[in-house]
């Protein structure tokens, strides 16, 4: 980008960016514990899945009527924060966007996180998880579910790809540096590296392989989050039967995974100590980033409102009466305000975007984005089709049970253990390509 | 929303109303009106057809005449339409009602016929205890019989059913049937179709041949299930009989998940869907292969280098 004020002549040498950025990934103080805490919460948790396993998903507050609930809910929450990692490491980085070098890693560390967990929410939702691999087995072309999984699948492997090959250099820097790694490490360094050295062969040829992926996952991340959409757009109920909803998923997905990606980057920059590379600049790129994909999609909200609200037609109005000034209109209009509307107009102002007002903004954006799935998918699945006579009166209400919240506790506490681990035993920062953007020589040696 | 909340308020005044109303004392008919007279005979033909009309329209709230099996509406059920209390109406009582309706009750002014409502009407007055002596007294008699048979005769180049009843006096002598109205029904996906047309009863000789539907379809080889009864138990008990006969049109069954669709299974997926799926899911993965495969490449170009 042309506009880009000059990078400020800095002092940073390769030695200096190897010993800052591998620094953190020898230094244990505090992340055991961390560690234990977030192992303790799974294992309390694993016992309420338990639970659900052995009795059944009448543990959890789903019933005849709404039978996609929390779970659904964050599993579509999850796949949004996942896309971050094809807008930042994909998109941006094919338009040769050079701030977003010292960040495209965590992108993509949370991308493989949450699109990961996403899928085990999934068989988290099934009463008979044993089944699962029915869906490939006997799975109908026509279903959006198959698509769904396959594309998940698909978006997990591409994104763990494009985590690992761009690593290549830095795991043989690893290899080198980290004398002190257990024995187990070393291997995997070794073995992931793959015999990197940097020589121009090796480096073209590197870098093709990582163009090329960057390529595919465009089609990939958009199909997952398209079809997600069409999991709930294939149907006919009032509120998810809209034509816009594919391009409205996207858009939502980048506003949620460019919150998760700043408050990421305030985590690592603080506790990582690596304010020479997340920069001030990268929040402030970041925040005109919120900016522009939050205004797109206000612009999809807008349109997804406020079309059927001017009609009002039969079905759909009792739905929208219900999110405009209905039962959900606290969290509809929550979800609005909170997590898009103010934090647009706060970030447009410069001083929002230094790095703790931006991530507590964020901290709201993407908590506005998780109750803006949880009022997508359950006020339309507690009107149905058809009226029952003499329903029971625990059908037509939806209160997630403990258990339920439980378990949604779990694949939160496993994202963060997920990239807890990976940003421990790689380096969050690209040393290589960090270096070689500030034309400083890189040497990696055989 | 507004319309649920309109037709909730509806029913909810239909059955206020209906509770103060709907009842044979609450509910005043006009003089001029009571004083109608059912223009049709009592015959056992005409109960019959009213018997008919009546499963068809009424039977559904007010249940069987004299059964008090009627629909449990709150707060008012519907009245036993066989009960004497209601049947001390006149006629023309109870033609008004039927064609007004009241609360819960609807108008049928326009949905049945007025000779329909008299056969109701005459139907209905074969339960009335004062005036059923009336009602006996019908055109054909019978002489008494015991071991009543129902033999079926089809009769396949003219597409035509023969049915004939007859019963053994106590003479011993076996003799026809003379004016039963009989039912002929074919089987359908849902329920039967009545086929009858319009003079099902029994000649003199017991016999009553209908003319099978020309165009009616059949199976595979034009067969249809055919149930042949007297339409009214309450002359000889239950009499039928059942038989397939093929005298529909053959007729391939389409089944609608046979072709290809959205909605069928795997193997008939849509051919596009399936090139759509497979292709993407080949192309995309192949690259992902290849990128694989690149990958063992790259510690080979490290060696080149020495």
């Amino acid at each position: 980008m042309n506009d880009l004020p000059k990078q400020k002549e800095t002092n940073l040498s390769f030695e200096k960016i190897k010993k800052d950025i591998l620094h953190p990934m020898q230094n244990h103080k505090g992340l055991e514990l961390w560690i234990v805490f977030l192992i303790t919460v799974i294992s309390v948790c694993g016992w309420a899945y338990y639970i659900q396993l052995k009795d059944g998903l009448g543990v959890t507050g789903m019933r005849d009527y709404v039978s996609w609930g929390l779970y659904i809910a964050n599993f579509v929450f999850f796949v949004a924060v996942s896309l971050v990692g094809m807008l930042i490491s994909s998109i941006l980085g094919l338009l040769r966007i050079d701030w977003i070098t010292p960040i495209s890693r965590i992108a993509e560390i949370i991308a493989v996180a949450f699109v990961a967990v996403a899928g085990l929410v999934i068989v988290l939702d099934m009463g008979r998880p044993d089944r699962v691999l029915n869906v490939m087995i006997h799975g109908r072309f026509q279903s959006p579910i198959l698509w769904d999984v396959t594309v998940i699948t698909t978006y997990l492997t591409v994104s763990a790809l494009l985590l690992i090959l761009p690593m290549i250099p830095d795991l043989a820097i690893c290899k080198k540096e980290l004398t002190k790694a257990s024995p187990i490490m070393k291997k995997l360094y070794n073995i992931l590296s793959l015999g990197y050295i940097n020589t121009p062969e090796q480096h073209k040829h590197l870098h093709k392989m990582i163009r090329t992926l960057m390529v595919l996952i465009v089609p990939i991340g958009l199909a997952i989050h398209t079809v997600t959409s069409w999991l709930f757009a294939a149907t006919l109920r009032n509120g998810w039967d809209t034509t816009i909803f594919g391009p409205y998923f996207v858009a939502g997905a980048f506003v949620a995974g460019s919150a998760a990606l700043i408050i990421a980057m305030y985590f690592f920059r603080v506790n990582y100590k690596l304010q020479d590379y997340i920069t001030d600049l990268q929040f402030d790129k970041m925040g005109k980033l919120l900016v522009a994909v939050c205004l797109v999609y206000l612009y999809f909200n807008l349109n997804e409102f406020l079309v059927p609200g001017y009609k009002m037609k039969t079905g759909d109005d009792i739905h929208l009466k219900e999110l405009f000034y209905g039962n959900w209109a606290i969290m509809f209009w929550a979800s609005q305000l909170l997590g898009n509307i103010i934090p647009i107009i706060l970030l447009v102002n410069k001083k929002f975007r230094k790095p703790l007002p931006i991530m507590i903004i964020s901290l709201f954006v993407l908590a506005g984005a998780w109750f803006k799935r949880y009022v997508i998918v359950i006020p339309t699945m507690l009107h149905p089709h058809l009226p029952i006579q003499n329903v029971p009166e625990n059908f037509v209400h939806y209160y997630p049970s403990a258990i339920e919240i439980s378990v949604t506790v779990l694949s939160f506490a496993l994202v963060l253990l997920i990239i807890t681990v990976l940003s421990k035993i790689f380096p969050v920062v690209p040393i290589v390509e960090t270096a070689e953007s500030k034309g400083i020589e890189v040497k990696i040696d055989a | 929303m507004k319309n649920t909340i309109k037709n909730i308020a509806a029913l909810f005044l239909i059955f206020i109303f209906s509770g103060s109303l709907a009842n044979a004392q609450g509910w005043t008919v006009p003089n001029s009106a009571k004083k109608k007279q059912n223009p049709y005979e009592a015959t056992s033909k005409n109960v019959s057809t009213g018997k008919k009309i009546y499963n068809l329209h009424c039977k559904s709230c007010h249940g069987d005449p004299t059964m008090a099996n009627m629909l449990p509406l709150a707060p008012v059920a519907p009245t036993d339409l066989g009960a004497q209390n209601f049947l001390v109406q006149s006629d023309g009582e109870i033609y008004y009602k039927v064609n007004k309706g009241q609360g819960a009750m609807p108008t049928f002014e326009k949905t049945i016929s007025d000779e329909d409502k008299w056969m109701v009407i005459a139907f209905l007055r074969s339960f009335d205890k004062n005036k059923k002596v009336k009602q006996q007294v019908a055109e054909v008699k019978n002489p008494e019989v015991t071991d009543v048979k129902l033999e079926l005769n089809v009769n396949e180049a003219n597409k035509t059913l023969l049915a004939k009843l007859s019963g053994v006096t106590k003479k011993g002598k076996r003799v026809g049937l003379q004016g039963i109205e009989m039912s002929f029904l074919v089987k359908r996906s849902f329920g039967y179709l009545d086929v009858s047309g319009e003079d099902p009863y029994t000649n003199e000789k017991g016999d009553v041949t209908v003319q099978f539907p020309a165009d009616l379809p059949g199976d595979r080889e034009g067969q249809v299930n055919m149930l042949v009864k007297v339409t009214d138990d309450a002359f000889y008990g239950k009499l039928e009989e059942a038989r397939v006969v093929t005298l529909g049109v053959p007729t391939d069954p389409v089944n609608p998940l046979d072709e290809r669709a959205m909605w069928g299974t795997r193997a008939n997926a849509p051919i596009w869907i399936i090139v759509t799926f497979v292709g993407g899911v080949l192309a995309i993965w192949s690259v992902i292969f290849l990128v694989l495969f690149q990958m063992i490449k790259l510690p080979k170009l490290a060696k080149s280098k020495d």
